[in-house]
């Protein structure tokens, strides 16, 4: 006897179809599609706002120490260090919204086990530095969908990597350059009072210091350019794409990147010209982006590093035993047993009440629907 | 329950990233053999040329996608009124043909078979032929060089190839590989209406009562064509269909007849019996119009279904069933295909038909008729204009001295240069082995993988001292002549086609062909000159072909003299005969009650049932039947090279009933008296138990006609297909399909290929299903 | 069920695979193919059943719901779309969640991939590829009412049932008027059909 059977029995609901809106209402190209309405319920908006405010206030205090009680903050950069305060709120929100959903709560638990377990760390340590490496330095899988998006998008991750690592701690006053003799070219770097390095400003390194942010600019334009050209002539790109989800985070890092980069031009080919009006444009349009990053297309910034999370489950629940859960009625391997456990349970929070389907795999769940629309709706024509 | 995990090898360390998903969900494979990552979709501007599908006779509308660089990309549906938009898996990817790196792009020549094919230029390839042409005519006689051509040819290259042979070449012996294909129904409406065309277009299957279907798998074969059987049932109609398997339109039909194979004429003769017995005849249709029913209905009182029924193996109440509900519909119609025609008695089952739609008075009317399936492309336009051993433009005979009168004169030539009928193309072949024939050119054909008893044929070809063979991908025939002409796909150039309705429509050129690529035309016109006839030859492209066709048909039964090129775009196809450019062409016969026959009437045709020509015995008990699969195209040298379809149905199989005690993929070897094959089991119980089935789109070892016989209907000299005697026996390890010959110094696109080697048949007869593949 | 949408009728199906072929023409995902065609009844009959994504409305996409990603989006008008390639992890979840079997997962581009109704061909007003050229009707692209006008008297369900639980979906299927009060069974063993008992 099948364990789960349940019964054909529902009233009459379909012999009176509903009347059928009019013509076509496909999203037109370029028009966003909705996300189906958040059900956020409010004790999670509760926590969210509290990790929002409890991230903010632990980064104003960062930056308060960090900066010698402000001694080392440039006033000139608070814009900028507000809008990493906005930032830090926004992505703490959203990510423990994100993370009480059913399906990533339960999938954000197993990774957590899988990383902080003893054992785990015992018998495969290299597992996780290089899956670190894999999935977010190198982004193999990226390479699986198209050899050109993956470089282009190696450009844009690493400068703005190189960027965010040079900016953030210098608008929060983190980071100091003091001439230690007089004006220059003798330099020491220190990092909350500390000093790490001095360097002279005319050798390699001190041109390096001064110009990671353009090199970044350049790495990260090579790469915005590669997406935006493509976004103009791919036809998938082309026939899916929507200007505030898939444009917008590439003009905005064009635009950051080349105000950034004539900011350097100004300062050295103009002696300052138009200095002024591209400090404005280039910072608001950094504050933009840095605001944006919890909405749009930027927050896989901060998702990405679940697939690791999911990976580093799958992977150890896998080596564990070896074995994966095979389909009930073909008797194909599906996934490992802990993986589809973990889904029932997933389906099971969200009450879909069909978790014990996880089991078959696709192929005989839409055979035997076939076969019981053959047996028991109609034959033949 | 747990299953080994296939990613991980025991004693392995489990791979970083474990790969496992289900089977189905997970690999891309079935991506056409394109990969994922590799197919470049950047805008270049895209224009749709409209034009038609390259393969059967449905003659599907469709657009060619063209980029900015002038390259056929991709297609795009049309709503052509023949088939609204709808098209089958091959016509989706016909258009991979166009840009594929298979294609031959120069002359391949050699001095004998021992040698490797070395490419050569068009003027060495060309005149090595002509003077082969020469030497062997010189040595032989005009007759001992024959010219074989095909029904996948646009018109105007048909007419080319009749009139080359009967003008350049001077030879009586010219046929196509139409014989293979439509000339049972065309000898049957000859002798019946004097007219070889289906009656009915088919729009009218939407008005009819009760459809009955004969020897035809529509859904496999001329899939596009369902929707017309399944509106037609919208609409209330009846589906009766006969055929020994239960194919996809037979699953629902609400008569199946799983009659015998080789019964067809038996069956209907005994249908016609209860339609007599039971006074459903239309006594008043047939005292008008047709002639010799009296013996006929003599005839068929021999046929009462408790006897049919026994040699057909079918319940006789199906007969008595069949005969009420076809007789007993106000409008009923009838088509039917290579089922009932691949036989030695081909031409009879077709007039058995015609009888029963006589006899019921369904004929000429909107809803009630009759009709043939044309298998290939240009399978009816390919059979009019003379490139048949028999038949000179028009649909003329060239046995009837005002025809040949007629044509000598459009043509320019004397009477006594115009030669007499040739032989069929089977019978070509034995003409080959016994050396009477020894010099061959083959336009658009693949007799290596098409003809049946592949043994006699490869001998016959052996045996000519001469070959040549156009060909735009290298078949396994041309694999093994001594000249390939590459020539051009048919999105390279432009010509008209007529469908299974004798409806002709205008396929439009796309893109240039690839360098050194010529058309058809081009390479016949430039023989033709080099053998001295350029004069009568000076044809600079398709057009000026069919003007000449025009001229050459006016007058005739099959007369194309209204039909021009800017009509056809216009309208979207004209059926013949259209006599007159402000004619609107003929799409249904016989609406006032007269046949062609000069006294207008049907003429019925007495028909008796044979048994095969290859006799059952103990040793040989089955029935083996071969046909298509919907994923590939007659010789499979065009589909067998496109990733999906190869994808879909990789290798062919032998379809056995349960009973037989074989499992799904256990190695079964096919015995006849030809030879013996092995091909993995699909056991179904869709298929007779007394009969087998194997699909010949697939060259030796693999070939379904390596089995067949080549026993001819003495009438239309068509093979005998559908139907020889046969055993089936366990075997150690099936018959590995081999890759799709190329030039030298290549290989088959593999892309393309990665699923040829699968050992397993297919989920279904219409090809594994989407899980199923590796 | 949306009002244009697709309709499955697998008694037209001829299981040719034309559907198969043409997802691949597709521009948003050219070369790879979305739907699903399996052969049920393999051994007895050559039925064929095709499957495309059903757009579930109720339950509102299992597959968007079980993501841990949130990278399956709803369109207003109920049209669940693929994964969004910035978002999807590769987890699979959706593929092993939906109880219809639709989605397909490449593994080593960490990305889900389902059909989503040919978004862009609906928005230029035509239908998808594979209701587009299916040679039998089998998968018919419109409304309920334009169904109707092509085959008179037809009837559409659009709630499957499994186990205990039933789904309404966005695309619909042809059920015979006896039939249409009852949802179509979904696959899983059931104990009461069409108001019959059949243990």
């Amino acid at each position: 006897m099948h364990p789960y059977r349940g019964r054909v029995t529902e009233p009459p609901k379909t012999a009176e179809p509903a009347p059928a809106p009019g013509p076509a209402q496909g999203p037109a190209p370029g028009t966003p599609a909705a996300e189906s309405p958040p059900r956020t319920p409010a004790a999670v908006r509760r926590r969210a706002t509290l990790a929002g405010t409890a991230v903010s206030v632990l980064l104003i205090l960062a930056i308060v120490f960090g900066s010698r009680l402000l001694r080392d903050f440039d006033s000139a950069l608070l814009p900028y260090a507000v809008a990493t305060v906005f930032l830090a709120f926004g992505v703490a929100y959203r990510y423990t919204v994100w993370i009480s959903a059913p399906g990533a709560r339960r999938l954000f638990k197993q990774g957590r086990r899988s990383f902080f377990s003893a054992a785990n760390f015992r018998k495969a340590p290299t597992a996780l530095p290089k899956m670190t490496a894999t999935y977010l330095g190198f982004q193999k899988f990226l390479g699986a969908r198209s050899h050109a998006r993956w470089a282009a998008h190696q450009l844009v991750f690493w400068g703005c990597l190189l960027a965010a690592a040079i900016t953030f701690p210098l608008t929060w006053g983190w980071f100091t350059f003091t001439s230690s003799t007089g004006s220059g070219p003798g330099y020491e770097m220190r990092i909350w009072g500390f000093k790490i390095i001095e360097f002279d400003a005319l050798s390699v390194l001190g041109w390096l210091m001064f110009h990671g942010l353009d090199i970044a600019a350049v790495l990260v334009i090579a790469g915005a350019a590669y997406f935006l050209w493509r976004r103009m002539r791919d036809r998938g790109a082309v026939t899916g794409q929507r200007f505030a989800y898939d444009l917008v985070p590439l003009i905005a890092l064009v635009v950051v990147s080349v105000t950034g980069l004539l900011l350097t031009f100004s300062s050295i080919f103009l002696h300052g010209g138009g200095y002024e009006f591209l400090a404005i444009l280039h910072m608001v349009s950094v504050v933009f982006t840095l605001i944006y990053i919890p909405f749009g297309k930027f927050f896989h910034i901060v998702q990405r590093p679940a697939a690791v999370g999911m990976q580093l489950f799958k992977y150890t629940s896998r080596r564990k035993d070896g074995e994966a859960l095979a389909c009930r009625r073909c008797h194909e391997p599906i996934d490992t047993a802990p993986y589809v456990e973990n889904l029932r349970g997933t389906m099971r929070d969200l009450d879909l009440g069909f978790d014990e389907w996880a089991e078959y795999c696709p192929r005989c769940k839409r055979v035997l629907r076939g076969n019981a629309y053959l047996d028991h709706v109609k034959k033949g024509f | 329950m747990t299953a080994t995990d296939p990613a991980t090898t025991p004693g392995q360390p489990v791979p970083l990233d474990p790969s496992l998903a289900p089977p189905g969900t997970r690999n891309f494979r079935d991506a056409g053999g394109i990969p994922a990552d590799r197919w470049h979709a950047d805008q270049n501007g895209e224009t749709l040329v409209p034009t038609h599908c390259c393969f059967c006779g449905v003659q599907c509308g469709m657009y060619l996608r063209v980029d900015r660089g002038g390259k056929v990309f991709g297609v795009e549906p049309r709503n052509h009124d023949i088939n609204r938009m709808r098209l089958c898996p091959k016509g989706i990817n016909a258009y991979q043909q166009v840009n594929h790196p298979d294609r031959l792009t120069a002359p391949l020549m050699r001095r004998n078979r021992d040698e490797e094919f070395r490419e050569v230029s068009w003027d060495e390839a060309l005149d090595h032929t002509v003077a082969e042409i020469r030497r062997i005519q010189d040595e032989y006689g005009n007759d001992a060089f024959g010219l074989l051509g095909g029904a996948s040819l646009y018109s105007e290259k048909t007419y080319l190839v009749g009139k080359f042979a009967r003008v350049a070449l001077k030879t009586r012996h010219v046929d196509y590989n139409g014989r293979l294909c439509m000339v049972s129904a065309a000898g049957a409406n000859k002798l019946a209406f004097g007219i070889d065309r289906a009656g009915n277009p088919f729009s009218d299957i939407l008005l009819t009562d009760c459809l009955l279907i004969a020897g035809s798998n529509v859904g496999e074969c001329f899939p596009v064509m369902t929707q017309y059987l399944w509106g037609a049932r919208d609409r209330g109609a009846t589906l009766i269909v006969v055929d020994p398997r239960e194919t996809a339109i037979a699953r629902t039909a609400d008569i199946h007849v799983a009659l015998k194979p080789g019964t067809d004429s038996a069956f209907f003769n005994a249908v016609l019996h209860v339609v007599v017995a039971e006074g459903l005849t239309d006594e008043a249709y047939l005292a008008a119009h047709a002639t010799g029913w009296e013996e006929v209905r003599k005839t068929v009182a021999d046929y009462p279904p408790a006897r049919s029924a026994r040699i057909c193996g079918v319940p006789a109440e199906q007969i008595v069933q069949v005969a009420r509900m076809f007789a007993g519909a106000g409008k009923a119609m009838a088509w039917h295909a290579r089922g009932v025609e691949h036989h030695s008695q081909g031409v009879e089952n077709c007039l058995s038909i015609i009888n029963l739609c006589a006899a019921t008075g369904n004929i000429g009317r909107p809803g009630a008729g009759y009709g043939t399936i044309t298998g290939q492309g240009n399978g009816q336009g390919g059979r009019e204009h003379g490139q048949k051993s028999d038949l000179l433009p028009g649909g003329r005979s060239i046995t009837n001295p005002e025809h040949r009168r007629q044509i000598c004169e459009i043509w320019g030539i004397d009477e006594s240069e115009l030669p007499p009928a040739g032989t069929s193309m089977m019978e070509m072949v034995w003409q080959m082995q016994r050396k009477e024939i020894r010099g061959l050119v083959g336009i658009c054909n693949n007799p290596f993988v098409s003809l049946p008893h592949y043994a006699t044929v490869k001998d016959g070809y052996d045996t000519l001292q001469f070959h040549a063979q156009f060909d735009f991908f290298l078949s396994e025939t041309a694999a093994n002549a001594h000249v390939v002409f590459p020539v051009t796909v048919w999105a390279e150039d432009e010509g008209v086609m007529a469908n299974a309705e004798a409806r002709v429509v205008k396929h439009n050129k796309a893109q240039e062909p690839p360098a050194g690529v010529r058309t058809d035309t081009w390479v016949i016109c430039e023989l033709a000159r080099r053998l001295g006839a350029g004069g009568k030859f000076d044809f600079p492209d398709s057009r000026s072909v069919f003007e000449e066709l025009r001229v050459a048909s006016a007058g005739t039964v099959n007369d194309y003299y209204g039909i021009t090129y800017e009509r056809l775009e216009e309208t979207g196809g004209i059926a013949w005969p259209c006599p007159s450019t402000d004619h609107p062409g003929t799409p249904r016969l016989f609406e006032d009650g007269r046949t062609y026959h000069p006294d207008g009437a049907i003429h019925l045709q007495v028909v008796e049932w044979h048994p095969p020509m290859d006799p059952y015995s103990e040793e040989y008990p089955l029935s083996l039947t071969t046909g298509r699969t919907v994923a590939h195209f007659l010789s499979g040298n065009q589909t067998r090279r496109l990733g999906a379809l190869v994808e879909q149905t990789p290798r062919p199989w032998v379809e056995v009933h349960p009973s037989h005690g074989f499992r799904n993929g256990d190695p079964v070897r096919v015995v006849t008296r030809r030879g013996s094959e092995v091909f993995p089991a699909l056991v179904t119980e869709a298929i007779r138990p007394d009969t087998v089935f194997v699909p010949y789109h697939w060259p030796v070892p693999t070939a379904a006609n390596a089995l067949t016989i080549d026993a001819l209907d003495p009438r239309s000299k068509i093979p005998e297909y559908k139907v020889c005697a046969a055993r089936i026996e366990a075997a150690p390890h099936i018959d590995e399909v081999p890759a799709p010959p190329t030039a030298p110094g290549q290989q088959a696109y593999p892309e393309t290929q990665v699923s040829r080697t699968d050992p397993l048949p297919p989920t279904s007869p219409q090809g594994r299903g989407t899980s199923e593949r590796s | 069920m949306m009002g244009r949408t697709i309709f499955i009728d697998p008694g037209r199906c001829i299981g040719c695979q034309a559907c198969v072929s043409a997802c691949r023409e597709c521009d948003s995902h050219r070369g790879k193919s979305m739907i699903h065609l399996d052969y049920p009844d393999e051994g007895r009959s050559v039925a064929s059943f095709p499957t495309v994504c059903m757009h579930c409305e109720d339950p509102v996409a299992p597959c968007a719901e079980v993501c841990p990603a949130d990278a399956i989006l709803v369109t207003a008008d109920g049209v669940v779309q693929q994964a969004d390639t910035t978002r999807c992890i590769g987890c699979a979840n959706c593929v092993n969640a939906c109880p219809f079997g639709v989605p397909k997962i490449d593994l080593q581009a960490k990305l889900q991939m389902k059909c989503n109704l040919c978004y862009d061909r609906t928005a230029y007003g035509l239908a998808p590829m594979c209701a587009t050229v299916c040679p039998t009707g089998a998968l018919f692209y419109g409304t309920l009412e334009e169904l109707q006008a092509e085959r008179p008297g037809v009837q559409v369900a659009d709630s499957f049932t499994f186990g205990s639980t039933t789904v309404t979906t966005g695309v619909a299927m042809v059920v015979p008027a006896d039939k249409v009060q009852w949802p179509v069974p979904g696959g899983l063993p059931v104990v009461e059909i069409n108001g019959k008992d059949v243990r």
